[in-house]
């Protein structure tokens, strides 16, 4: 099988794709900080998945009695908070909506971006003059004010914030497959494929788009961080998602209060944040690597 | 075949204008090779990119079987092809030699089989088993091959060169020269080929038009070039620089 797969010369083109696979697999393998990233990243996976399974208390259970008490009590591996809510189960549980916020900011803005750009780039003229200055208006405001005013019109909630920051994280990838698209399109090999007659979706599709690729998967990892803490800062302000749900924003701003005399209330979730964008950081920086067929032995 | 008539190609360099090429005529036979030489930024090549839709055309026509050309159209796929200078520019560097040639089938909606893609590789003097490899694991004579042969997927009749061997050393260029001359043989091509060398024009073309700052300077035949019958100074001057490979 490792031969059938290892063969320098595939004999169909399932054998060299799943080939090519399993070679990007063991690149990735051999990056040990990519997977360090992916461990994190299937940690977080695995305790959102079985947060009823491992969390010792509820989420939202309250014990007025146990409030602010230290990490390492007894029954509070990471203490409590200030509604007696134990911190290790509320951040188990608010893995979910992480996940959740992040899974669909990166399901839309950087494709939307990617089309955007890719296609003001390639087109040029009045389309690229229209499409950048729309670009150039979101880009002009203040991320988090835009998301504001966004959920503003379309009401609270967790989809409404997750639709708001989506909206205005776009624009640097537009910009970015813009930058990328100019500095291909005019090359001989998207030449050439014109000159066989394809049709621009095509090109901008199947030639285009992956040399964009890793500019964006980079910026996409580098902005992750950004994306839980834009969540947060909505949650924070009212907007987004609401108290009493674990959302590791809302948490780190509840222990704002407590920041000098009980340091673990928001220390905590700021740890689960910083692990997190680490993980994905890590990954992304693997999976682009990994990407680049140049990278090959 | 190709007729092409009072040519001018202007490029707009930041309100500048820049006239790459000035009424050039020429008209290339059904299955001829047709040569066009000069140096560097003679509009040589700019004259190929006009033919493809690369280059904005200012005046004159491009015409083919007496018909206006439309460039970029699947019909005008079907009948010319190009292959470009650079071989380590002209292949998609995430695409697998597989995926470059078939690319040209599916655009056109033809059956990919796995036999035409071998015989596309085995016609240009490839092993078959390079189907599945990247550009970069392939040398530049290799690539440039490659490049042919993707030229050659939708069997057109007219082959545009750009100066296809200057990016390759001597040895690679001759056997590249030999395969194309043997493919234009057995299919009955029509070349319309650009150098700035002289030897490889000799070796390659029955008529050639001798080009400076974008202007046609003199049409010789092959023989009146062996006989170093030219009747003006500059193509005498490309003759003589290159006349001891000529000779070789």
């Amino acid at each position: 099988m490792r031969a059938w797969l290892l063969d320098p010369n595939p004999r169909s083109r399932l054998q060299s794709r799943l080939g090519q696979a399993w070679l990007q697999a063991l690149r990735f393998r051999r990056n040990h900080l990519a997977m360090l990233g992916l461990f994190i990243t299937v940690t977080l996976l695995l305790a959102a998945i079985f947060a009823p399974l491992i969390a010792p208390h509820g989420p939202i259970t309250q014990s007025l009695a146990d409030r602010l008490q230290p990490p390492l009590t007894p029954g509070h591996l990471l203490g409590t908070d200030d509604f007696g809510r134990d911190i290790l189960s509320r951040i188990l549980y608010g893995s979910r909506i992480t996940l959740y916020i992040v899974g669909l900011v990166i399901l839309t803005a950087p494709v939307a971006g990617l089309i955007i750009g890719t296609v003001a780039g390639y087109f040029g003229g009045w389309v690229d003059a229209v499409l950048m200055r729309i670009t150039d208006i979101f880009l002009a405001f203040p991320k988090l004010i835009l998301a504001l005013a966004l959920v503003a019109v379309l009401g609270n909630g967790m989809e409404n914030a997750v639709l708001a920051i989506a909206l205005t994280s776009w624009p640097p990838y537009a910009r970015v497959a813009r930058a990328e698209t100019l500095t291909v399109r005019n090359s001989d090999y998207i030449a050439a494929v014109r000159l066989q007659g394809a049709g621009a979706t095509r090109i901008i599709w199947g030639h285009i788009m992956p040399m964009c690729l890793p500019s964006v998967i980079i910026r996409v990892t580098l902005d992750m961080a950004g994306i839980i803490l834009t969540a947060a800062g909505l949650g924070f302000l009212g907007l987004g998602v609401q108290p009493p749900d674990p959302e590791w924003g809302v948490m780190i701003s509840a222990g704002r209060k407590f920041l000098f005399e009980q340091w673990w209330v928001a220390t905590m979730p700021g740890l689960a944040i910083f692990l997190v964008s680490l993980g994905f950081n890590l990954m992304g920086d693997g999976l682009r690597d990994v990407l680049d067929p140049k990278g090959a032995r | 075949m190709i007729e092409i008539d009072t040519l001018s190609v202007t490029f707009n360099a930041a309100g500048r204008l820049v006239r790459a090429v000035e009424n050039v005529s020429l008209t290339v036979g059904a299955q001829e090779s047709f040569g066009l030489v000069g140096e560097s930024g003679s509009g040589k090549s700019t004259i190929l990119r006009a033919i493809c839709g690369l280059a904005p055309i200012s005046g004159g026509a491009i015409r083919i079987d007496g018909k206006p050309v439309a460039p970029q159209t699947r019909a005008f796929a079907r009948q010319v092809q190009m292959v470009f200078q650079d071989p380590y520019a002209s292949l998609h560097p995430r695409h697998t030699i597989d995926r470059v040639l078939s690319e040209p089938l599916t655009i056109h909606g033809l059956k990919t089989t796995e036999g035409r893609i071998e015989q596309a590789l085995t016609d240009v003097g490839l092993p078959t088993s390079f189907r599945f490899r990247f550009p970069h694991q392939l040398s530049g004579g290799q690539r440039q091959r490659v490049a042919i042969a993707r030229a050659l997927m939708l069997e057109p009749r007219i082959l545009l060169l750009d100066e296809p061997t200057s990016a390759l050393d001597a040895s690679v260029q001759a056997e590249t020269l030999n395969l194309l001359t043997r493919l234009r043989e057995t299919r009955g091509l029509t070349f319309l080929m650009v150098s700035h060398d002289l030897a490889v024009i000799d070796h390659m073309c029955d008529r050639i038009l001798v080009m400076q700052h974008g202007k046609a300077v003199e049409a010789l035949s092959r023989e009146a070039l062996a006989q170093g019958a030219m009747t003006t100074d500059y193509a005498r001057t490309l003759f003589t620089a290159s006349a001891d490979r000529l000779m070789g």
